[in-house]
């Protein structure tokens, strides 16, 4: 199940990635996360997303929130909007309504996502915004030096928890389906290809898409979402998992011991655009904009 | 400055929630715009939804120009005898008093207004309830009966009421308008058979310009009209009292003009998407009070530091907290002006009257794209819910300008946040290629790029590109009145407050004391050198405003370091002008006054 790691010989895996044409999406600032961060994968899975979207880098607007993973529109080539902590769906949501012709990617870390920003999730997901929303999930603050998350394990030491971890970390996934997200998936940083993969999907969707990167910090956790653990607990989802199918989704997410990559779940529904084009109009058929009532 | 002959009145419409007061009021006040005078109209209302919580309407009717409403009203009617007896202390000596003189329930001695009518004053009995049962089977008219009684006393033409009535009640069935004139045409014969009054009278001469009709609006309706004809795009909204029906009206009016409305889940979001928003080049606006501008305050930083444009409306309630939520207060100045971590600085405008809304919300997104940073319009209740009739041709001087169309070389070379002579860099938006670039509330280098070093330069440059705003195009963000060059005393004000202050001045001038006033609207970016002239000129300087600690006074004081007098008043309600030309005489040696009047934080600072 696991990806065997292939001996490769840089020259010829220079050439091969040039050849892609991803790099381009690569700004000229070098990511300054720490050596072995999980978060270097979602750079390179970004930009080939992009790639084999065409989709041009000056239509593309990266939002983030602040953290570590935040710092990724940094590292694209990209327009790109770095916000404040736990900000960013709605700087995201403004963006796309703003000009709804750009390809809006918003990023964060899990208590950006989840602590701090944990109000907005149901919102951008019951809209249906149409945007995706990357959270790259160590179940830590990385930035601030490895204080303790909402996804952190039970009885994790960390430094705001220094003889353990006793709040129940929350189900991301479970709770995405349950706000109204219309695409809902999860990748690992530990399965580049993959994560590619699932990005454009996401990227492609019409709608409010959800990813949830798992994603190791090697700097302030070497005990829980380490590369060796993860690379045991995680599975695929079953082949014959229904995608179209909330409950089931609902099911598979509820097994955080083993957490399964793919899509979970997938609706098509009216994005926000759509719906406020319509009611713009409705509204002149109707003619209720009246400029002199005041 | 009114004279004697001029129509003058002002009419107080005081009941209990459900009587129809404010229903009443807005006809009136209707009325009386169609029939060409001036208006200003102020409705004040319980906090709560449902209750018996007292309302009052007050309404000033003149033929000339005015600016705040008056401290003593001509007319009161009653609609409910309980609340309406603290007010008949407010009707001037030889004013009126309208009530119900033939009230079905036996009331307990004193419970009746009648009982607290002074000599000075003329009581005016109508049997208001039997009136308006007699004309349509139902004593829930009583509201327009006693409209009626006010045309027939004041010899007010029907017919515009006859209109208004019929507007108001367009959507309603038609036997609603047919009550509703039945019973205005019933208080209108009671109202003709009684003796008419010498003193109040209702003269020709009213104010029509250039042919232009006087059109009705309230500060919030005018801010509204302001953000339309300037092409608003983008519009985050969250409710908040009084600030509300700015969202209300833009919900309607925006879709159907291919603009995006939306309500957000809180302030935050609602100044995030704004921003958000702003920075693909739309025109994003955002509307809240006091508490919301208190969420808003680390994203207005982020829109400084990353030199995003937004337009940001508050109006003023009481607070802190949750405070007085349908009272009137102006004590957010300290947080629109400051709010936020660092140094922050932004533009706040505070317009003074409802034209001055409209003034400044057509300019806002303007002004915020041309110095690339959030401006704040900063009103308050009493002028979001106040009518005020405004000559379009006179508000019309404000004309949208074209927006300039963003045209940038795209290549390796950009900066987004280049230094450049007048410190405002090129800002390239989503979309144009080659011009890829971060916005970052990091402190960053000219590219955007996240930069410790480049602090004390960026400060600089945030800070400087400001300072043209002073000097805004058809923008007066201070202006002077009353008295030329050196004078005893100069008021100094700003927002709604300034109308009492107006009033005040052209009283005191009538009294012989040498005064003037003088307003300012841009609070940041603060007009010091105009401002410092002021203080040249005047012997004394005064500063009434609605709030406890004086917070303009401390502004001013803080930038200027000269002695000024505070007239700090926080009880919820508009400043009264009698205060404040008690201290305008004390201050000009006339008349002392007793010290309480005073503001709380001591006379001098
Ligand atoms: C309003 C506010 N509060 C706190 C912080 C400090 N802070 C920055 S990042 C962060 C947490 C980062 O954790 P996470 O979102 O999981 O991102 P990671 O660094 O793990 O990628 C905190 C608490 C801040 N920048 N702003
Ligand atoms: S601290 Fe952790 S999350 Fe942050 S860059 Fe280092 S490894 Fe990555
Ligand atoms: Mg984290």
């Amino acid at each position: 199940m696991n990806e065997r790691v292939q001996p490769v010989y840089l020259e010829e895996k220079l050439e091969e990635i040039r050849a892609d044409g991803h790099l381009e999406y690569r700004s000229k600032s070098l990511p300054t996360w720490c050596p072995g961060c999980g978060y270097f994968s979602m750079v390179e899975g970004l930009t080939t997303a992009l790639k084999r979207l065409e989709i041009d880098s000056k239509d593309t607007v990266v939002v983030s929130g602040i953290g570590c993973a935040s710092r990724f529109p940094f590292f694209v080539n990209t327009y790109g909007f770095h916000t404040l902590h736990g900000r960013v769906l709605p700087v995201a949501t403004g963006v796309k309504i703003g000009n709804d012709a750009l390809t809006v990617v918003a990023v964060g870390g899990d208590g950006d996502a989840f602590a701090i920003g944990g109000g907005h999730i149901p919102h951008a997901a019951r809209r249906n915004v149409n945007l995706t929303y990357l959270v790259f999930d160590n179940g830590i603050y990385g930035l601030t030096k490895g204080q303790t998350s909402p996804t952190s394990a039970l009885g994790f030491k960390t430094s705001s928890t220094p003889y353990e971890n006793r709040d129940a970390p929350l189900h991301p996934l479970m709770m995405l389906l349950s706000y109204g997200a219309s695409w809902v998936g999860q990748a690992y940083a530990g399965r580049q290809h993959h994560l590619a993969d699932m990005i454009t999907q996401a990227v492609s969707h019409q709608g409010f898409s959800f990813l949830r990167v798992l994603s190791p910090c090697v700097t302030f956790d070497k005990t829980n979402n380490t590369y060796a653990n993860l690379n045991t607990t995680v599975r695929d989802l079953p082949d014959d998992h229904d995608n179209s199918n909330l409950m089931a989704a609902m099911n598979q997410a509820s097994r955080d011991d083993h957490p399964a990559l793919g899509l979970y779940y997938k609706e098509d529904r009216e994005t926000l655009e759509q719906v406020m084009k319509a009611t713009a109009s409705r509204s002149v058929k109707t003619g209720t904009g009246r400029a002199d009532k005041q | 400055m009114i004279k004697s002959n001029d129509t003058d009145i002002q009419i107080a419409i005081c009941g209990s929630a459900g009587d129809g007061t404010i229903a009443s009021g807005d006809i009136m006040k209707r009325a009386a715009a169609a029939m060409g005078f001036n208006v200003i109209a102020f409705d004040v209302y319980p906090p709560e939804i449902r209750g018996f919580g007292k309302c009052i309407s007050r309404i000033r009717i003149s033929s000339k120009q005015t600016y705040s409403l008056k401290q003593e009203s001509d007319v009161l009617v009653s609609l409910n005898d309980s609340h309406a007896i603290p007010h008949a202390a407010e009707v001037r000596d030889f004013g009126v008093v309208i009530y119900d003189d033939n009230l079905v329930a036996r009331v307990a001695e004193g419970g009746h207004i009648s009982a607290h009518i002074d000599a000075a004053q003329i009581p005016y009995g109508f049997s208001i309830r039997q009136i308006s049962e007699q004309a349509t089977n139902s004593s829930r008219s009583r509201n327009v009966v006693i409209l009626g009684c006010l045309a027939g006393l004041f010899d007010l033409s029907a017919e515009n009421f006859h209109d208004i009535i019929a507007k108001k009640f367009a959507t309603k069935a038609q036997s609603v308008i047919d009550d509703n004139t039945k019973a205005f045409d019933a208080g209108l014969k009671a109202g003709r058979t009684v003796f008419r009054l010498d003193d109040i009278k209702v003269r020709a001469g009213k104010i029509k310009s250039n042919g232009a009709e006087a059109v009705m609006m309230t500060g919030n309706g005018a801010v509204v009209r302001g953000f339309l004809e300037s092409e608003i795009e983008s519009y985050f909204g969250y409710p908040i009292t009084p600030a509300t029906s700015i969202m209300e009206r833009l919900a309607v009016e925006m879709p159907p003009r291919g603009g995006k409305f939306l309500q957000t889940e809180d302030e935050i979001s609602a100044i995030a998407a704004t921003i958000g928003a702003a920075y693909t080049g739309s025109r994003a606006a955002t509307a809240t009070s006091g508490p919301g501008l208190a969420l808003m305050a680390e994203m207005i930083g982020l829109g400084v530091m990353a030199e995003v444009p937004s337009v940001v409306v508050v109006s003023q309630r009481g607070g802190p907290s949750t405070g007085l939520p349908t009272k009137t207060e102006q004590s957010d100045l300290n947080l629109a002006v400051f709010g936020g971590s660092g140094d922050a600085q932004r533009i706040v405008l505070a317009p003074t009257n409802v034209e001055g809304c409209y003034r400044c919300a057509g300019m806002a997104f303007d002004i915020a794209e041309i110095y690339q940073t959030p401006v704040i319009l900063l009103i308050d209740l009493y002028l979001s819910n106040r009518y005020e009739t405004v000559v379009p041709a006179d508000a019309g001087t404000y004309t949208p300008k074209p927006r300039p169309q963003i045209n940038l070389e795209g290549g390796e070379n950009y900066k987004r946040f280049e230094m450049t002579k007048n410190h405002i860099s090129p800002r390239a938006l989503p979309g144009q290629p080659g011009l890829m670039y971060t916005a970052t509330g990091l402190e960053h280098n000219e590219q955007g790029r996240p930069n410790d070093d480049a602090h004390m330069d960026m400060s600089i440059k945030r800070h400087e590109k400001l300072k043209g705003a002073v000097h805004y195009p058809g923008l007066n963000v201070s202006k002077r009145f009353g008295d030329k060059g050196k004078v005893d005393v100069g008021i100094l004000g700003w927002g709604s407050t300034f109308g009492e202050i107006l009033e005040t001045m052209y009283q005191a001038q009538a009294e012989g004391i040498s005064c003037s006033a003088m307003k300012v609207v841009m609070l940041s970016p603060l007009p010091l050198q105009s401002i410092e002239d002021f203080f040249d000129d005047c012997r004394e300087v005064l500063i009434p405003e609605l709030n406890y600690e004086g917070q303009f006074a401390g502004l001013v004081c803080g930038a200027l370091g000269r002695p000024v007098t505070r007239l700090s008043r926080a009880t919820g309600s508009p400043m009264v002008v009698r205060e404040i030309l008690d201290e305008v005489r004390r201050l000009s040696g006339r008349e002392p006054a007793p010290v309480q009047a005073v503001g709380a934080m001591g006379a001098r600072s």
